[in-house]
């Protein structure tokens, strides 16, 4: 066959294949602003994933979202409420602030560990970390997009 | 750290580079789709892998890139998808004028003369330059927004003029010649009607959402406040009439239409819109020959086809010598006698051209493009912060979709043909203009850090409902 009608044929097929691919990448971009809106409603910052709880309250494996400002203990007015006999009423403050996590206690009878050891005033949680509050442990996980 | 320096960085942030990354893959693609449109052409005409037009090309994309760059540099957060998308069209466009003979149309400027696709390019730039300007200038809608009558009398005015003054051209008084320049201005007043009707139905919709009169059995909007708009829609479409534009006339009264339905919610309201809008059709067709004509044609074009239906005739072999994948760019359209059948080819047919070259499957292409402008205009209408950015919005993509339906139906014998342009595509300065005034304002409208809405005006004798005076 001749090279010539042979390339035109390519330099053809290569014109509306390109033309099909811009649209493909364009309704990619609208696709993903789509799924961004629809998000927005229900998206949370982060979540709390109980890893340990002797009494069973919360339960294992129980999750929580965790907004801006998250507060913990036995009050019932808490964002999460910890009805462990060891946590205080206000026992600690979890903050979302600029691109980073906070935890805070509260002056709690007992103290908040995160990974194991007791923290004094304000101090940065990285996703992954376990704070304890009573005998209750959670971690701190990713939110759902 | 003083007040000025706490001041400073805002005001620098105002102008922070951002970069799009996302308009410049897309860019990325349109480039190369260009650059293999122009090779596949160069082969076909010349036999060797030369890119045709390669010069013409070049300077189309460098303009894209150059607008770009400056919204890049502007740093507003505008819509990234727009800008690809018209510019995919417009290339698409200046590829068909390439590939058509350049002494279609021809323009003197002092000694230089200058040829179909020049003159196409030289529009595509300023076109490029209002979308541009408009996307980074434009950062209040207050100067649409309290206008809305006088850009409704400067839109009427304009028409006037050309009815006045204009010259014939193709049995249709459109054309306003002013020294080298020749203008349409029934394109523009598609646009003003938008910002006229956004304008109007903000104001008045939470009235004409409730409140509702009675003739007999039927409920009917609330007729004094319809007026002031039926009365805008019923000037320029019957100027437009009389213009014998037919295409315009649809045009503006699918934009109205939409608009009720969008600022209403009514659907009934749209089937009495359409109900009317049918007898006013049927009511034009006995009145105006042309209109009988142009149905005729459309029903059975096969009744005179060397005469009347010459040109839908020529259309419909040239979609189905396309096929699915089309002959490839250059090797369509056979000249008759030295000619083009398609005597409007560059304006009311590039459709049947480029699906008799680039096939079924460039004719979807491109008509998803136009959806993907639609959808673009309509996302930022329902993320818009008030009512009238919504309408504005929601009206400024449906000129563009409606438009390129009415003219691509009418290519494809699906509906009577009106002389209109599709939109980024066709030949023709005023349209490109205007259309990308509306994309340039699509893009001004997109940007989530736009000045906030004013806050509704209160004025009691509006908002209070009107009281039907009894007996």
């Amino acid at each position: 066959m001749d090279p010539l009608v042979t390339s035109l044929w390519v330099v053809r097929f290569a014109l509306l294949g390109l033309m099909w691919l811009f649209l493909l990448a364009v309704a990619r971009v609208l696709l993903r602003d789509v799924r961004r809106a629809s998000g927005d409603a229900g998206a949370e910052l982060g979540r709390l994933v109980v890893v340990a709880s002797p009494d069973g309250q919360p339960a294992v494996g129980a999750t929580f979202a965790v907004d801006a400002v998250t507060t913990l203990g036995r009050d019932l007015g808490s964002t999460i409420v910890i009805p462990d006999a060891f946590a205080s009423t206000e026992h600690a403050v979890i903050t979302y602030r600029g691109r980073a996590w906070f935890v805070e206690d509260r002056g709690s009878t007992n103290g908040t560990y995160v990974n194991g050891s007791l923290i004094e005033g304000v101090v940065p949680l990285a996703v992954g970390d376990e704070i304890q509050v009573g005998r209750v442990r959670l971690r701190l996980d990713r939110g759902r997009r | 750290m003083t007040a000025a320096a706490a001041v400073a960085p805002r005001g620098i942030a105002r102008f922070r580079p951002r970069t799009r990354r996302r308009e410049l893959i897309l860019l990325a693609i349109v480039t190369i789709t260009l650059g293999v449109g122009g090779l596949s052409l160069g082969m076909q005409r010349t036999g060797r892998p030369t890119v045709e037009g390669g010069t013409l090309l070049a300077i189309y994309v460098l303009a894209l890139f150059a607008v770009h760059v400056a919204q890049s540099v502007a740093g507003r957060r505008t819509d990234q998808a727009l800008l690809p998308t018209v510019g995919m069209l417009g290339g698409i466009g200046l590829l068909l004028m390439i590939r058509l003979p350049q002494d279609l149309v021809t323009q003197r400027f002092g000694g230089i003369e200058l040829g179909l696709a020049q003159l196409q390019l030289a529009w595509l730039c300023l076109g490029l330059a209002i979308i541009g300007t408009l996307g980074i200038v434009v950062r209040s809608d207050a100067w649409l927004r309290l206008y809305k009558y006088t850009w409704a009398a400067i839109g009427v005015a304009l028409l006037l003029l050309v009815f006045a003054l204009g010259v014939d051209e193709n049995g249709s008084r459109l054309t306003l010649v002013v020294g080298p320049f020749s203008g349409q201005p029934s394109e523009l007043l598609k646009v003003v009607l938008v910002i006229f009707l956004a304008g109007y139905l903000a104001e008045y919709r939470p009235l004409l959402a409730t409140e509702r009169t009675s003739i007999g059995p039927l409920h009917v909007p609330p007729l004094p406040y319809l007026l002031p708009m039926l009365a805008m829609v019923g000037v320029s479409t019957g100027i437009v009439i009389i213009q014998k534009d037919l295409g315009a006339a649809l045009l503006f009264y699918v934009i109205f239409l939409v608009l009720l339905y969008l600022a209403t919610g009514r659907a009934s309201w749209v089937a009495l819109g359409l109900a009317l809008g049918t007898i006013a059709s049927i009511c034009l067709y006995f009145l105006f020959p042309t209109v009988q004509e142009r149905v005729a044609i459309w029903l059975d074009p096969f009744a005179d086809p060397l005469g009347s239906g010459f040109q839908i005739v020529q259309a419909l072999h040239a979609f189905a010598r396309g096929g699915l994948f089309g002959v490839g760019l250059g090797a369509g359209l056979p000249e008759i006698a030295g000619r083009l059948p398609i005597p409007a080819v560059h304006t009311d047919f590039p459709l049947a051209a480029l699906g008799e070259e680039l096939g079924l499957a460039g004719v979807l292409a491109i008509l998803a493009l136009f959806l993907v402008v639609v959808a673009r205009g309509l996302r930022i209408a329902a993320a818009a912060a008030d009512t009238f950015r919504a309408l504005l919005a929601a009206g400024l993509a449906i000129v563009v979709g409606a438009q390129a339906f009415v003219i691509a139906a009418g290519d494809l014998k699906l509906i009577p043909l009106t002389g209109i342009t599709l939109p980024f595509i066709s030949y023709g300065g005023s349209s490109l203009l205007v259309n990308s005034v509306v994309v340039g304002l699509l893009l001004a409208l997109s940007d989530r850090g736009i000045e906030p809405p004013p806050p509704p005006r209160t004025r009691g004798a509006i908002m209070r409902p009107l009281r039907r005076s009894r007996g």
